[in-house]
């Protein structure tokens, strides 16, 4: 192992190291969810503070693992938001009685896969990723002991992510079979169709029919994409996604809308960057995916009664966002990025609320006399559901805002459309949402006593929010430099 | 004293977080220090000799191509000084909202988005503080509102925001293919004839729902009625304002050739509706409704002044906008005081009120005949340069459109009459001081207008309309 693998593996390693030393600590059963939870996020924190340190560089391991600008910040963001919900989830832990070993272990092992198909210059490391990815997340939603429901979520989950996963790796296969390569970079090479440039992977397999940029190398990336898909709950492929938010744990929830998507659009960018120029345009396909998607989520979630359902089904209407940014070619790095990591935060922040009430899985109406009891907790989920509907000063309208300019720039005016009309559906749900707390009611679901970690990192994320609203600075640079 | 066009913005701000203060009842005079010390500071920068007072350029977000420009000019510092004078006497009449704080912030922070949106030069600011206006307005109808505030503020939330929607595909779209937002560099530049109208068409979208002109106002009434009588001040009184500010500033100023060949549309639309809210005006037996209706057909009337677009016609819809909301500030009061006297804001509980009551109906009068635009108050000044201005390019629907003094005289009247000068079955005791104190400013302000127009229209001639504008005339 050079100095180079080990500065890119640097990040991966304290995570999956962490993750052990958890496990190894849990079996001395003497710390206690919220501490254990607390170590946890220490940890990914530790990770994030890694990847910063160490930046951008040549990638290790001969190009498997890369640490370019999109590296970089696609592991800052999946870095902070383990960390956060994590620390939001030491109270849920004890309170639900999840084994809280089990749970942070589970929870940094993902983020580690998550990291990695971000990371990862070369499809089979992105397939890694991947499984690394959503092994834990299986078991993460069948966590709650007491809910047969994520025993349903779980399996649902596991039998579609496994076929996805087949649908993944068929498609590594297929282009393999019309390059030669595994490695991304190799992609970058395949001239378009007709122009009679062999690729460089032609030398291995001169088989005439199989032409770059022909039908089986656009097979294989369309499969890939359909797998990638199916992570970030793109519609047609997001049926899971409702089942499994609802029935995981709270916490979980939060962490796998956030980290999993990020794994998703990391690897995404990724492979469209380095097909840019070549025969394969992605504009169309992610440019349709993204338009299902923002229509069928946002009406969708005008009709849930339960909350987490409710932003399940809004988290899906901003993987549209983020499929919309991914089709606008040169400009998706920072756009993608940037909407990510406020997202994120926004994401985080609001499952977070729910974590911390007394009721797991609230109605809207379970809301009613929220404010009387918990003000702290309701100003920052209206902060966190005004951001989500991208109205200024939070940074949830420059987010959207990013996206739109890029989608102008390549043309795609319509699409635009339809996102600022499914911003305009998405007012009508989270307005619910928020307007439920100040309603009388007798809180039954406010927490007793007030939870003060939570209460004190949801404040952060969500002044944190308002800042990026306002002085988006630090953040924007992240993003200028996600670059592939 | 070197006032900058952010001091404006700082004061509100300021205010916004005091709020938050522990004062109890008190805080409500935060609000009124906020609203008078920006209308004095306005005056102060409309004397200012320059096309953009107080103007400050900054770069925001050099990616996102945003800039933080600001300045003043003549039509909007002159709704600067309304909105000052309004939201400092919505404040001084909010004294018995429950939870005074909160109330007192969100209404502090509707007023930094409303002052931002008069002196924002980038569209991209404007856009942001037009979109800021929206969480506070609808979280004061629907946690201070009356019985139908929560289908009221969903219905008036959606309205709005799918036309800030489009809105924000016209700016996004006009800047990417500027490569500028600022709207000052945006009027030097040539924009093709159909690229004008489109891009005009996209930005009315706002503008229209916000008016609203017809037929755009279905949230109108309801909104109106479920919200509290202050928030309803600013609603009607300034609110509506922004969207004839942004049809002067953005549209007309920006693509003068797209709103010329759209005129015939909206100005048809707007004689229709200054009719209908008339007839409406006149049907209904309850005060708040007769306010809505008659400010929707006042509105439609500011707004054909505005796609007119000639000189006149401009100076008249500044003129109007200013004594429109003057007159509704004074008519919601006078209708709350009305309704506190009568216990409810229907007019069959009144009746022949002037004898008990003679200054509150000499108040009310007043307020009335300024409302329909009787000559020597303000609201004749503005109607008056409205239609003559328009009458020239468009004289079937300037002609409809007078139609609407003779109707706004019916329903005044008949008010008048039903709740004042009919026979005396019910008696009520007579303004208090502190009442008399809120309405009297109000309306000497609507009588000197009357009597003096220059002090707006001075303001509106040389500054407003671009040369590009002027041009297309």
């Amino acid at each position: 192992m050079t100095p180079a693998d080990a500065l890119a593996a640097a990040p991966l390693l304290v995570l999956v190291g962490g993750a052990c030393a958890i496990v190894l600590l849990d079996l001395s059963s003497l710390p206690g969810p919220r501490l254990m939870a607390g170590l946890g996020a220490a940890v990914a924190l530790a990770a994030g503070a890694a990847a910063a340190v160490l930046g951008t560089g040549a990638p290790g391991f001969g190009g498997a693992l890369l640490r370019d600008g999109g590296a970089l910040a696609f592991t800052l963001v999946v870095a902070v938001a383990t960390a956060m919900s994590l620390a939001l989830a030491g109270g849920y832990l004890a309170r639900e009685a999840v084994p809280a070993g089990e749970f942070v272990a589970l929870v940094l092992l993902s983020a580690a896969g998550g990291v990695l198909m971000a990371v990862g210059g070369d499809l089979v490391v992105i397939f890694l990723g991947l499984e690394l990815l959503s092994l834990p997340l299986y078991v993460l939603t069948a966590l709650l002991p007491r809910a047969a429901r994520g025993d349903e979520g779980a399996l649902k989950y596991f039998l579609l992510g496994a076929a996805t996963s087949a649908v993944l790796l068929y498609g590594i296969a297929l282009v393999y079979a019309a390059t030669g390569h595994y490695e991304l970079a190799a992609l970058r090479g395949v001239p378009p169709a007709g122009s009679g440039v062999p690729a460089t992977g032609l030398a291995v397999r001169p088989d005439p029919s199989v032409l770059p940029g022909g039908p089986l190398i656009l097979a294989g990336l369309a499969f890939i994409v359909a797998g990638l898909a199916f992570k970030a709950a793109l519609v047609p492929f997001h049926a899971w996604a409702p089942d499994v938010y609802e029935s995981a744990p709270t916490p979980a929830t939060a962490f796998m809308a956030v980290v999993a998507k990020a794994g998703a659009f990391g690897a995404l960018l990724r492979i469209v960057a380095s097909t840019t120029g070549s025969a394969i345009d992605w504009q169309v396909s992610l440019a349709a995916l993204a338009a299902l998607t923002l229509i069928l989520a946002s009406f969708a979630a005008v009709g849930q009664r339960r909350v987490k359902r409710l932003l399940a089904y809004s988290s899906i209407a901003h993987a549209g966002f983020l499929t919309m940014g991914s089709a606008t070619g040169i400009f998706a790095g920072p756009a993608v990025v940037f909407y990510l990591a406020i997202y994120g935060a926004l994401t985080v922040g609001s499952f977070g609320v729910i974590a911390l009430l007394d009721n797991d899985d609230p109605t809207i109406g379970d809301l009613a006399g929220l404010w009387r009891h918990r003000p702290v907790l309701v100003l920052a989920l209206a902060v966190f559901l005004i951001g989500l509907t991208g109205l200024p000063p939070t940074g949830g309208f420059l987010a959207k805002l990013y996206v739109f300019e890029a989608a102008i720039h390549s043309q795609l005016l319509w699409l635009v459309v339809i996102g600022v009309l499914a911003s305009v559906v998405s007012a009508a749900y989270y307005f619910r949402v928020l307007l439920a707390c100040f309603q009388p009611g007798d809180a039954s679901a406010s927490p007793h006593p007030a939870p003060r970690l939570g209460t004190v990192v949801v404040s952060v994320a969500a002044l944190a929010v308002l800042a990026a609203g306002v002085v988006p600075g630090p953040l924007l640079d992240l993003a200028q430099h996600a670059t592939y | 004293m070197n006032v900058s066009a952010s001091d404006l913005l700082v004061v509100p701000a300021v205010a916004t977080v005091a709020s938050l203060l522990p004062l109890g009842r008190a805080v409500r005079s935060i609000g009124v220090a906020s609203g008078l010390l920006v209308a004095a500071l306005s005056i102060v920068l409309l004397a200012t000799p320059a096309a953009l007072a107080g103007e400050q350029r900054l770069v925001w977000l050099a990616p996102l191509g945003l800039s933080y420009h600001v300045g003043v000019d003549g039509l909007g510092g002159v709704l600067l000084v309304l909105s000052g004078v309004l939201f400092a006497v919505g404040a001084a009449a909010s004294g018995d909202a429950p939870h005074p704080r909160g109330y007192m912030a969100l209404w502090c922070a509707l007023q930094t988005a409303v002052t931002g949106i008069f002196i924002a030069q980038d569209l991209l600011l404007f856009f942001v503080f037009w979109e800021a206006m929206l969480v506070p307005l609808s979280l004061l109808i629907w946690l201070w509102g009356g019985p139908d505030r929560g289908p009221a503020t969903f219905r008036f939330l959606l309205y709005t925001m799918t036309g800030s929607a489009v809105f924000l595909v016209g700016i996004v779209g006009l800047g990417v293919a500027a490569r500028t937002f600022d709207i000052v560099d945006l009027a030097s530049k040539p924009i093709s004839e159909g690229a004008q109208s489109l891009l005009a068409a996209l930005f009315l979208a706002a503008f229209v729902v916000k008016l609203p002109l017809f037929p755009f106002h279905a949230w109108l009434p309801r909104a109106y009625l479920a919200a509290p009588i202050p928030v309803a001040i600013v609603l009607s009184g300034i609110i509506a304002k922004t969207a004839v500010y942004g049809i002067v500033h953005l549209c007309v100023g920006l693509f003068p050739l797209g709103i010329l060949r759209l005129a015939p549309v909206l100005v048809s639309l707007a004689a229709v509706g200054a009719l209908y809210g008339a007839l409406l005006a006149f049907r209904q037996r309850d005060t708040r409704r007769i306010i809505a209706f008659a400010s929707l057909s006042h509105l439609n009337l500011i707004g054909l002044g505005a796609f007119s677009a000639s000189h006149l016609s401009v100076e008249g819809a500044a003129i109007a906008s200013v004594s429109h909301g003057l007159v509704v500030a004074a008519l919601f009061l006078l209708a709350a005081m009305l309704a506190l006297r009568t216990g409810g804001f229907e007019l069959d509980r009144a009746s022949g009120l002037g004898a008990s009551a003679p200054i509150l109906a000499a108040l009310f009068t007043l307020a009335v005949v300024a409302a329909i635009g009787v000559p020597g108050t303000s609201g004749f000044a503005g109607e008056f340069l409205i239609l003559s201005g328009s009458f020239l390019a468009h004289p079937a629907a300037a002609i409809a459109a007078t139609a609407t003094v003779v109707v706004a005289a019916a329903y005044g009247l008949r008010l008048l009459r039903l709740a004042f000068f009919g026979p005396a079955t019910t008696t009520a005791f007579d303004l208090r001081l502190g009442e008399r104190a809120l309405l009297v400013p109000l309306l000497a302000l609507v009588l000197l207008l009357g009597l003096v127009p220059a002090l707006v229209t001075d303001r509106i001639s040389t500054t407003d309309l671009t040369p590009h504008a002027q041009v297309a005339r």
